[in-house]
Formats: structure tokens, sequence, C-alpha cells
């Protein structure tokens, strides 16, 4: 098993202010796999990602990624599990803002041993028209595309997706799933994406609903939708 | 492996914050150029007056006789183991200015000639360069002297005269009206008798300061016991040698409090800008940090500009300090002090305490709020949540007060950091400007203060020949002492005789205090000029004295002989009003019996009109309103130009600190401000929201610091005249000068308000849409 987590527990805030995010989530995914967590706001989704990032601790329970526990990585092994490991996409894009689409790209490959190739990767997202360009000077769709080839630009393990379209319209929202997809097919990167929107279940292997901090429905799609043929 | 794609930011995050990174440059680049240009001048100068001893072969010691020495007299003498030198003078004037003439000398305190040439023939002079300086003369000028008029022909320091002091007891040197001078030996013998006085040098060097006095005690003795003597005044003793040495010491303790003040506020700057930087990027940081980035490569990445600009502030710093800055320091020194030309050296301590410390300083406090803030748990950064807990307090504001003023608390609040940081500066530029403002103010209320209230009109300081001490020749001594008081009786109505005892204050080590002259007055018990009543052992002390030293009634006081270890303890009585010197008044009788001087002894007058009726040859001083305010008048000369370099450096601290500090809390509202702008707030009801908080607070904090910078003014003040001076100046900081610094504070605040507001009406409406930080 790729992802393999047990009774995740985790909670904010002291005494009166406390308040239970996760109760208790216990989940596998295999390698390779497009899994989806879906819920409404407050579900829990968001943190439980964090939790499997390692930007955020449980306060109980195990994370296993590829045979490493999380919890007994050292400050400076899980910088090097997230630095080795991991591609993260924010809601919010994070670009840098002084430095050009291909320079924040790079920023990615910088932290690789074995990143892949920019321009053909730049080819993929669609910016190799803006790829000198500043954050500023772009759309919110090609920040956005920018910001996950950053993320894939390190060639992860696991690329942590989260609300990647929230802040994009329709059509945007589409093109960047479709580039997510593509990533899921084209480097067998395993995907975590959280989402609201329902109609993006269709898109996984893997479908995990949230709701009060516990997984009320976890199943196996048979079919999948392909990224062009989503409506919502 | 693909290069850290970060540093390619480096050069345009200097391009975005060109106006930061320049006012940090500013100030350091300044204060680094002042305060090495400084201290290189100081150490330069000192280099080349410790060495002018021993260039220009300055003596060890001089004496005055009444007549010309003859060889034999010359040969005893040399048998006390000193070879000796005519350094004949004599003065010639005109209404304002004295000027001390030499003939050249040869061997013993030789002349540095700075400019022109020596005189050549009979109406030539060559005269000194700090005079001429501050005379506005120049080769080829002419003086008309009474004597007759001198072509200048050259600028030159006498090696001996290093201070121009005209007379050795006078508290302050004098290089507006009176000089010393060099004319060839036909004038100088054309000019009537000369003083005769006789430059020194001992065979063998004394071993120590206590051997130097103690040679010098044995050879008076000697000297006075072959011819009587007029002066004695040995090196360590002559303050027209030794005063600028001492000086410049203790300008570098000076200007090294001025060092580490700024060093505060640098500290301040580099902690709130690095601060700034980290809540500007928070986002970028957690989504790097989420990446793999380590914290400590986001930490040499921070560091990277604030370093490159410390290195390029000390570069370009030092730069100045060695060229421009020494230039205008050294041209500071040349305005007090007659030295001979210097060559600028190397001094490591300079450039360790102006650059390396501030630079070490730098990094370790970026190192420091970087690391701290850095390590924050990665989702501190993601959410943009500085603080820890999501329950941090919010202090409640009344839903009365209205909206924008809620708003402008709330802003205060965000800034609260910031804002100590604008105290601090406000005081330590207030400070500058009151001091540099005031300064000339302090100069002319003491002259007013000499003008209105004098101890006397005029005292007249009677000068008793130093024959009169042969104690070898008791008998012949006595009868010449009673010569004396013959001679010295006055028919002036006016006149009153006094006596007068000088002591030195008891120094102390712990206030850098080395001690100065004190002198005690024995006044008639109905004196008409000092009304005390100074009956049954009565003792006061001037206000000068009492102001300096915090005295009151009840106080005692620690005074001794100069040269020797016995000490005097006086209980004060009450203070006078009397500025002009630091004195002690008792009665004439308790004093003459205090200092086995005899009864009726008396050492001067006090009068209403000017003593003519005594031979010139027995007074030594007379002490009118243009000898008292001659202190004043020299530091004015000495220190104007300084004082308005202190304005022009707090100007600068105070644009830079307002520029960073309104600049940072702009940025760390960017978004708030973008979000203000698509909400329809228009870029002046924004600009009252951000720049307004900020002018209001620096106007309540600008007025409202004001009596704490008098305070600390005055107790720095105090500090420095303890340490550095001897008198007292009375500091009082008028409610015009206070006006003044609240203006030129406000100028430099309005100059930046008006670029911030223009930041203010440039930050995007789409910077709260885009998530662009």
């Amino acid at each position: 098993m790729f992802l393999e987590l047990k009774n995740i527990r985790k909670s904010y805030g002291e005494k009166d202010y406390r308040t239970e995010v996760l109760k208790g989530i216990d989940l596998e995914i295999e390698k390779g796999e497009f899994a989806v967590l879906l819920g409404p706001s407050g579900s829990g989704k968001s943190t439980l990602l964090n939790i499997i990032g390692g930007i955020d601790e449980a306060d109980e329970g195990t994370i296993t990624i590829n045979g490493h526990i999380l919890k007994s990585l050292s400050k400076k092994e899980l910088e090097k599990y997230r630095r080795n490991h991991l591609g993260y996409i924010f809601q919010m894009y994070n670009l840098i803002p002084n430095l050009t689409v291909r320079e924040n790209i790079e920023t990615g490959a910088f932290l690789s041993r074995d990143p892949l190739e920019i321009d053909p990767l730049i080819d993929v997202l669609g910016l190799k028209e803006h790829q000198h360009k500043l954050p500023n000077q772009l759309s919110g769709g090609q920040q956005q595309r920018t910001s996950i080839g950053r993320a894939i630009v390190k060639n992860p393990d696991l690329l942590l997706c989260d609300e990647p379209t929230g802040a994009l319209d329709y059509t945007t929202s589409k093109e960047i799933m479709k580039l997510i997809e593509t990533v899921n097919q084209t480097y067998r990167t395993t995907i975590i994406m959280v989402t609201h929107n329902d109609a993006f279940k269709g898109l996984a292997d893997h479908v995990i609903r949230l709701r009060d901090g516990q997984i009320r429905k976890s199943y196996y799609n048979d079919t999948k939708i392909k990224a062009e043929d989503l409506e919502w | 492996m693909v290069k850290d794609p970060l540093r390619k930011r480096l050069l345009r995050d200097l391009k975005e914050e060109f106006g930061k990174y320049l006012v940090i440059f500013i100030l350091m680049a300044s204060s680094i150029g002042f305060v090495s240009g400084f201290l290189v001048a100081d150490v330069s100068m000192l280099k080349a007056y410790n060495e002018s001893f021993e260039k220009y072969n300055i003596e060890d010691g001089n004496f005055s006789v009444n007549r010309k020495l003859n060889l034999a007299d010359k040969k005893i003498i040399e048998s006390f183991g000193i070879k000796i030198y005519e350094n004949f003078y004599l003065s010639i004037s005109n209404d304002e200015k004295e000027i001390r003439v030499f003939k050249d000398r040869k061997d013993v305190d030789k002349v540095c000639l700075m400019e022109g040439k020596m005189p050549q023939s009979d109406d030539e002079i060559a005269i000194d360069r700090m005079f001429a300086d501050n005379n506005s003369i120049h080769t080829g000028d002419v003086l008309k002297m009474n004597e007759g008029d001198f072509k200048v022909t050259g600028l030159v320091a006498l090696s001996d005269y290093s201070a121009l002091f005209s007379d050795n007891s006078d508290v302050m040197f004098d290089s507006i009206s009176f000089s010393v001078g060099i004319v060839t030996d036909n004038e100088f013998a054309s000019l009537g008798k000369p003083t005769y006085s006789y430059a020194y040098k001992y065979d063998v060097s004394p071993l120590d300061k206590q051997d130097e006095k103690e040679k010098a005690d044995e050879l008076m003795k000697k000297i006075n016991g072959e011819i009587p003597l007029k002066t004695f005044t040995p090196q360590y003793a002559n303050q027209a040698i030794m005063f600028t040495g001492t000086d410049m010491g203790s300008d570098k303790g000076m200007i090294e409090i001025l060092l580490y003040m700024i060093i505060v506020i640098l500290a301040f700057i580099f902690a709130v800008t690095a601060s700034s930087t980290i809540h500007k990027e928070m986002s970028v940081i957690g989504t790097l940090l989420a990446s793999g980035y380590t914290r400590r490569e986001l930490v040499i990445h921070y560091m990277t500009m604030p370093l490159i600009v410390t290195f390029v502030s000390s570069i370009i710093g030092n730069i100045l300090g060695y060229t421009v800055m020494k230039n205008i320091c050294a041209d500071l020194y040349y305005s007090s002090y007659s030295l001979p030309t210097y060559i600028t050296v190397w001094s490591p301590e300079a450039f360790i305490k102006t650059t390396v410390i501030p630079s070490v300083m730098m990094i370790l406090i970026n190192l420091f709020v970087l690391i701290y803030k850095l390590n924050m748990p990665i989702m501190n950064f993601l959410r943009r949540q500085e603080s820890s807990g999501r329950n941090r307090k919010v202090l409640p504001l009344n839903k009365h007060i209205p909206f924008f003023t809620r708003y402008r608390l709330r802003i205060f609040f965000q800034n609260i950091p910031a804002y100590l940081v604008l105290l601090i500066g406000i005081l330590f530029a207030n400070l500058f400007i009151l001091f540099g403002l005031d300064f000339p103010d302090i100069m002319d209320l003491y002259e007013i203060e000499m003008k209105e209230n004098p101890l006397a009109p005029y005292i007249t300081m009677l000068a008793l020949p130093d024959s009169i001490n042969r104690d070898d020749h008791k008998l012949e001594s006595s009868i010449e002492l009673l010569g004396f008081f013959n001679e010295v009786e006055s028919e002036n109505e006016t006149a009153e005789k006094f006596s007068a005892y000088q002591l030195k204050s008891a120094p102390d080590p712990a206030k850098s205090y080395n001690g100065e002259n004190v002198t005690i007055y024995g006044i008639a018990n109905d004196s008409k000029f000092i009304s005390l009543d100074v009956s049954d052992h009565k003792i006061y002390v001037s206000s000068a004295y009492a102001d300096k030293f915090d005295l009151k009634k009840g106080s005692s006081i620690l005074l001794k002989e100069e040269f020797d270890d016995q000490y005097y303890r006086f209980e004060i009585d009450g203070v006078y009003e009397y500025l002009g010197s630091l004195c002690v008044f008792m009665s004439r009788e308790d004093l003459n019996e205090l200092f086995d001087m005899g009864k009726d002894t008396f050492v001067g007058y006090f009068s209403e009109s000017s003593i003519e009726d005594i031979d010139k040859e027995y007074i030594g001083t007379v002490i009118d309103y243009k000898a008292l305010t001659k202190l004043s008048r020299q530091l004015n000369v000495s220190f104007g130009g300084m004082m308005d370099l202190v304005v022009y450096f707090a100007i600068i601290v105070y644009v830079t600190l307002i520029y960073v500090l309104s600049k940072t809390i702009i940025d760390n509202n960017a978004q708030s401000i973008s979000m203000n702008r698509i909400m329809g707030y228009s870029s002046f009801e924004i600009s009252r929201l951000y720049i307004n908080t900020t002018t209001i607070i620096f106007v309540v904090l600008l007025i409202s610091s004001m009596p704490l910078e008098v305070y600390v003014l005055k107790l720095l003040f105090r500090y420095m005249m303890i340490a550095k001076m001897s008198g007292w100046f009375p500091l009082t900081v008028s409610k015009e000068i206070i006006m003044k610094v609240i203006i030129i504070a406000l100028l430099s605040y309005g100059a930046v308000s008006i670029i911030e507001y223009r930041r203010i009406s440039k930050v995007p409406m789409d910077q709260a849409l885009k998530n662009v930080e």
C-alpha cells in the first residue's frame, strides 16, 4: 500500500474553543491512484490533506507513505520527505511575484534530483507563450497552471491538490482538471485532490466523502469519465 | 542540476524595493561615512599631533625671566640637566587682534609651513593658519597693526601652539583674536623689548608623568634660585601644547556614543524590515516550505539582499569616510586647532566599530528575526496567520466610536512594533536636532548672562612674579613681596580688593571626569560686588558650580591642590548666582588663613572701571566681558559647522525612518488597500485611513516626547560638560527651538507622506483579486 492512514484525529483550539476536525480517519490509497476527497466546507478535507502533506500534525493516529511512518520522521526528515516526494497545489496559486512563469516552475525543479524537462512540461501546461511573463500578467487559470507546473516538475510520487479550481471559472477549471488528469496518466503520479465540487468524483479512481470529520463513504469507480467530458 | 531560481529575484527585489534599500543605504553609508570620517580624522590627526613632538622637537617646558640670560647664566641653568633655547616673543596688535611674534625657530618648537613661504624681508610675517582661516586672511594680504603694516607671506602651525592659548590660565583658547606669527630676525629686533622666554629640553627624558612633574618642580626651584622667574611652564601644564591631544581624545568618546545610538536605530530598522518582508511573503514561503524548501535555504535567500546592501553601504561609507567626510572632520579640527599637516592613517579600530560591528549586528538581527519568523508552522504561513493562536483575543472597540477612528485604531494595533521604532527614531532624531539648533542659543544666552550678571565689570588679577617664591632667598623674596604690594595699591575709587586661590575639583574616573580649575575667592565681608554674607566662615559656590554638579545648601565639595595630594572639603552654605566659572566664595580673612597667605594679602581687584594706575607688569589678567565670553565665541567658531552637520544627519534619520516604517505599514496592508479600492474608497479616503493614522501617531509621539527629549538632552549635556569641558553653560531649550524642531520633523514627515500617498494611489485593485503578493 502506497499510503495508509490509521485512526487520524485532529482538533483545533483549547477548552471551550476546542473543535474536533477529524474524528478517526482510516484510509488506504494505492500507488498511481487518483483520489478525490469530497465534502462540504468544514468537513475536514483540507486538514486531512495537510496532515498527509506533513505540514500539519495529527493529534492521534499514524500515516504511512511508501513504508515511512510520518510520525517517526524528524523535522529534517520530514522536510526531506516533502522535498523529494511531494508536490502541492493550492487554491491560491502563491506564485513568487517577481519570478517569471518559467522561473516559478524552476523553483520546483531546483528541489528535485530528477526533475522533468522544463520545456516539454511548459508545452504540456500550455504556457509556452507566457513563460517569460510575471504572475501579475497572467489570468487566474494561467497562474494555476504555473503552480501545477511548479508542483509536478519535481516529479513527485504524491501530488496534493487543495481546491485547485476553487478560484477559477468553468472553462478554466476544466482545463486545469484535464491537466491534472494528464499528469496522473503520463507520470503515474498518485494524486489526492480536495474539492467540494461533486462533479469531479467521476474523474477519480477512488472517491472519499467526508462529513463532520469522518469518512461517510469511500469507493472506487469502475469506469472513469474524462476531464473534457465533465459537466456541472 | 537546476540552480536556485530564487537568486533571480534579488535584482528584481532591489528594483521593486529600491526606495527601502536606498534609504537604508543612505542611512548606513552616511553613518559609517560620518563616524569613520571623524574617527579616521581623529586618529590621523592625533597621530600627527603625537608625532609632532618628535618631528618638530617640541619643548619639555619654558620659562621667562626679566632679562636676557648671559652665557654664565645659561651654563649654570644647563648644568641642571637641560638644554635651553631662546624663544623670545613680543606682541603686535591692533584694536581687535593680537599676534605674538617670534623669530623663526631652528632647533626647538619648529614651525610647520602649511601655505606660502616664510618671511624674507622686514615687513613680512607668517601667521597661524587657523587664525588666518577664522579671520579670512590669505597669503598676500596686508595686516594693519599698531606697529606697522605686515604682508602675510605664509600660513604656519607653531608646534608649541596647537591650541592658541594667549595665557596659560585661560579657560579656553582663542583662535579668533589671538595668533602667533614669525617675522625675520631684523624685524623682530626692531619691534622693541621682547619677553625673555626660554624653551628647554631635558638631557634625559622623564620616565613618566610623575617623574616629569618631580623633575619640573625641582628645576623650577633651581632656576628660581639663580635668577628670578617670571613664569615657569612645564610641558604637561602648557595648555597651548597639551589641550589639543586631550580634547581630540575625548571627542572620540562622544562620537562613539553617537555611533552606538545609530546602531540601535539601524538594529530596529533591520528588525522591522526583515519582519515585514516575511509578513509580505507569507503564503509564498508557506508554499515553498510545503514544496520542500528548507528553512535554511529561505533564511539565506531573505538574508542575501540586506547583506548586499550592508556590504555596499559599508564600502561606500568607508570610501566616504576616508575621503569627503574625513576632510570635513579634519577641517573641523583645523578650525579649532593649529595642527600641522597630517597623513591619513588606516584605522582598524574605526573599521571594526563603524563597519564590522554594524554589519555583524545587521546579520545577527536579520538572522534572529528570520529564524524566529520562519519557525512558524507551514500552515500558519499558508493561512497568513502570524500569531499561533486562532483564538487570539481581539480588543473590543465600542461601536459608538466613529468607523474611521476604529479602523485607524485597528491599523495602530496591527503596527505597534513599527510605531515603537518610530518613537525611538523620533527621540533619537529630535535629540540631534534639538542639540544642533540649541547650541548657538546656549552660547548666546551665556553671553547675555555674562553681560548682565558679571561677578564685577572688571576683575583685575595681579601677577605675582615667580621670583617671590624663592625658598633659598627668603629675605629677598619678602622684600620683593613688600615692594610688590606697594606697587599694586590702586587709587580707583570703585576698586575692591579680593584674594583668590586656585584649586582643582577632585577627579572622578567613574564619570570620566579629570577635575577642573575652581577659583576660591576671598571677598570683603561687605563686598559691593558680591552680595553674600561670608561672616562666620560661610562658604558659597557659584551657580555654575552648583548646576554642573547638582550642589545645594548642605552639599559638600572636595577640592585638591593641582600638583600634590592635599585635599580640602567644604560644606556649602548657599549658592551665588554666577554662571561665568566654577568658583567658591568665602571671606578674604578665611581664605588667607586657610592657604597661609598672610592676613592682608590680596591678589586682585573687583572694580566698576578699568584699573589704570597699576603698572602693566603687575597685572596678570583682566577678566571683562570679552574675556568671559572668549569660551562661548570660540565654541561657536569650533562647533558651529558641526552643529549644521548634526541637524542634516538627524533629518536623514527622520526621512529614513519615516519612509521605511510608513512603507512597511502600507506594504503590510497592500491587500486591504486594494480591497478598499475595489469597494469604492477613493485614494484620499484610503490615505486618511493609512497615512493619517501614522500622521496622527507621529504628531502625538512628536509632541508628547518633547519633554523627555529635553530631559535627556540636559542629562547628556551635563555628562558632556563634566566629561569634556571646564566651566558650565546653562542649557535652556526655548519654545522657539521646540517649534523649530517640530517644524523640521513635520516637514520631513510631510515630504515622505507625499511619496507614500502616491504609493497608496498606485496600489492596484487586482492585488486583492489576483492574490499576487
